[in-house]
């Protein structure tokens, strides 16, 4: 055991005075920083000033800024305002939703014919055998005229599916009910129809419990789907429901060649799930390792992550295209800047001779060009808002937020500008000899 | 960084030694620097400015020595191309010597950065313009304040307030130049001088753009400045002016033509109440 070395003690009192003298440069060192400040500030108040004083010529300079930032602005905004909405329609059908379908890595299964490539054999392997499946349904794809009274409907899309349908969806029955297990097991010729076909039929609330023709068959109507509204152009509520076994009977191929959705137990689970299900298929496929699969699974959330890609590729490339116009606004600070120092010799002049240094010259020229292009850049920020917020007043257009990314993103870039067009204005303000400046005419 | 000072520290070196070398020269050459007891402002030691214009060199000033001590009313005098503004433009640090030296306050100042020469224009030299200069759109406290600020002087709003007193504008603090007079402008621009307390004020042509009774109240406000202590060089050509003045310093041809006293400066200069011991030049001459 060492002991701990002894800390020797302070014998020495601090001797009085000592600690007023040492920090006898405080006072001058923050008047100093107050006159630093000022003279910053003031730089900022005399560009206010200057801009005030020729308020048409600096609007107009600016412009190529207001239009660039207000471009900018709601470009960006719009771009994400669509992305959210198809993010957030993504999202409510649920993140652990995968889907599961047929397909040949070499996309020759149309060569062969009658192959049985996935059936509902496949699909209820997939349901018993994995214990991170919780809900599991097929779905068969189909297009059936439609017929109720006199009114006909062309090429409406029919879905075949079990009663799992509505959770797995989240796509609920609004009026009556959705079919039960014992109609899927029977093939039982029912439907529930969504809120556009009942409009499109000419019909009301009244249609449930009545019967219209799918493909001239008869099918008793058991409910009417609650609205979901348009995604991406596409109506989603013009669709049919059947049991997925009635579907098989209206469309035989089709058992073959049977998709099937699953929800997982959890969002955590999807991946085990998906190693599972694939597990499962690969076996029932009697595909040896190294065989590429024939089927593939469509996950919600690598759906979601591929769409954040997009909407990031295409949010920068319109923000890039549209940023050039900043540009553009920034030569037009440049050009007036260059004026506004030959307007302004004599004053730099002046300035030099009551002791201002080079820096101080172009620093001030500096900020004015900054301020300059800064008050364009804010004025763009509230013409992209105005705009986004009329364009979201419109009934069939999405909600359009203006990210607080986009507007600090404007607003630095128009003070970026700024800095860098209103450089060389600025140091030929600086570099001018006080006696030349004082003797302009 | 430690090069770069031990290199300023050897320069200041030299400068010191420079300057004490000039300052036994100008001991020895029998001037008057032993009868005048006045501390020296302004020396200048053989002065010459040439610019070259074109591929012709054009000599503004050849060979100028002055001195000016504190609390001296010079006039400076002559022609259109004398070299008149020469000298002022390098008396006000806005320019420097091609050769020759010159000292401010004993600091060799003819061989400066321009940011060096940028301060001591913000501290020890107040200039006054012909056409005043004032920046528009802006109120006379501020023209006031705009020196301090570049100085970075603290109280910069009581010491400006305090040169527009001086100079009896004070009421008319919050008043822009397009709403004063002439004069006053004029008075603005003195008391824009004034505020960081320099040890020269120098006026280039201050009464030029003003009648003669303005420029009468113009000039005694100089008088009043003078009186209360303050060093004041005017670079006029206007002999009713420089009359005002104590000495007289006429240039011709880039040189000094003569250096006399004014009628005023001698009556002030002989002793009380014998006007026949008058001395006949200046006491820098």
């Amino acid at each position: 055991m060492t002991t701990a070395p002894v800390q020797p003690a302070l014998t020495q009192p601090i001797p009085a005075g000592a600690v007023s003298r040492a920090l006898a440069w405080l006072p001058a060192a923050l008047e100093w920083l107050g006159a630093f400040f000022a003279r910053h500030w003031q730089n900022v108040l005399t560009a206010l000033v200057q801009i005030w004083a020729n308020k048409a010529r600096a609007i107009l300079t600016t412009l190529g800024i207001i239009i660039g930032v207000t471009s900018t602005i709601t470009v960006v905004s719009f771009v994400q305002g669509f992305g959210n909405y198809v993010t957030d329609m993504l999202r409510g059908f649920g993140t652990n939703m995968m889907f599961v379908f047929p397909w040949d890595a070499s996309d020759e299964h149309h060569l062969m014919l009658g192959r049985v490539v996935m059936n509902v054999g496949d699909v209820r392997a997939c349901g018993t055998r994995s214990d991170k499946v919780r809900r599991i349904s097929p779905l068969v794809f189909n297009v059936a005229n439609i017929e109720y009274g006199r009114e006909k409907l062309q090429a409406v899309e029919l879905q075949g599916a079990t009663e799992q349908f509505q959770p797995i969806r989240k796509y609920f029955v609004e009026k009556g009910r959705f079919f039960g297990p014992m109609e899927v097991e029977h093939g039982a010729y029912v439907c529930v129809i969504g809120r556009d076909i009942m409009g499109l039929l000419g019909a009301d609330d009244q249609i449930v419990d009545d019967y219209i023709y799918i493909n001239s068959l008869r099918f008793k109507v058991l409910g009417i789907l609650e609205e979901k509204g348009e995604m991406m152009g596409e109506n989603q509520d013009q669709l049919v429901v059947i049991p997925y076994t009635t579907a098989i009977k209206m469309s035989p191929m089709s058992q073959y060649f049977l998709p099937f959705i699953i929800e997982a137990t959890s969002e955590a689970d999807i991946e085990e799930c998906s190693l599972e299900v694939t597990r499962i298929l690969r076996e029932r496929h009697g595909l040896q390792p190294g065989q590429p699969n024939d089927f593939r699974i469509l996950r919600q959330d690598e759906f979601l992550r591929d769409f954040e890609k997009v909407k990031i590729a295409a949010t920068a490339s319109l923000a890039g295209i549209v940023g050039i116009s900043l540009i553009v606004g920034g030569i037009g600070v440049m050009n007036i800047m260059l004026v506004s120092v030959t307007e302004r010799t004599r004053e730099i002049g002046l300035r030099k001779s009551v002791g201002a240094r080079r820096r101080d010259i172009l620093f001030q020229f500096l900020t004015e060009a900054v301020v300059l292009a800064s008050v364009g850049g804010a004025i763009g920020v509230a013409l992209g808002y105005g705009i986004c917020n009329i364009a979201s007043m419109h009934p069939s257009m999405v909600r359009v937020d203006v990210p607080i990314w986009a507007v600090m993103l404007g607003l630095s870039f128009s003070a970026g500008v700024g800095i860098l067009f209103g450089i060389i204005p600025a140091f030929k303000a600086a570099i001018l000899h006080p006696i030349d400046a004082l003797r302009y005419e | 960084m430690r090069r770069t000072r031990k290199r300023q520290a050897s320069r200041r070196e030299q400068r010191r030694t420079a300057t004490f070398l000039q300052r036994r020269t100008f001991w020895h050459d029998g001037q008057s620097a032993m009868q005048d007891t006045r501390e020296k402002l302004i020396e200048f030691r053989d002065l010459q400015k040439i610019y070259r214009v074109g591929t012709e060199l054009v000599h503004a000033l050849r060979g100028v020595s002055l001195t000016i001590h504190q609390n001296e009313y010079v006039a400076i005098m002559g022609p259109s191309g004398s070299g008149k503004s020469t000298l002022m433009n390098i008396l006000g640090c806005l320019d420097i010597p091609t050769s020759g030296s010159y000292l401010l306050n004993g600091t060799e100042v003819s061989h400066l950065s321009q940011s060096a020469l940028a301060r001591i224009r913000g501290r020890q030299i107040g200039f006054v313009f012909q056409n005043f200069e004032l920046l528009p759109r802006t109120t006379a406290l501020k023209n006031v304040q705009l020196p301090l600020m570049y100085a970075m002087l603290p109280r910069r709003r009581q010491r400006a307030l305090a040169a527009l007193e001086r100079v009896g504008l004070a009421d008319r603090a919050k008043h822009r130049p397009n709403q004063l007079s002439g004069g006053q402008k004029q008075r603005v621009a003195i008391a824009r001088a004034l505020a960081q307390e320099p040890d020269i004020i120098l006026a280039d042509e201050p009464t030029g753009n003003l009648d003669s009774a303005t420029g009468n109240e113009i000039m005694s406000i100089f008088d009043e400045l003078y009186a209360s202590g303050q060093t004041i060089i005017i670079v006029t050509h206007e002999p009713d002016i420089a009359q005002r003045c104590h000495r007289i310093v006429t240039l011709r041809d880039g040189m000094i033509a003569s250096d006399i006293l004014s009628e005023r400066g001698r009556a002030e200069a002989a002793p009380e109440g014998r006007p026949e011991f008058a001395p006949a030049v200046g006491a820098g001459a």
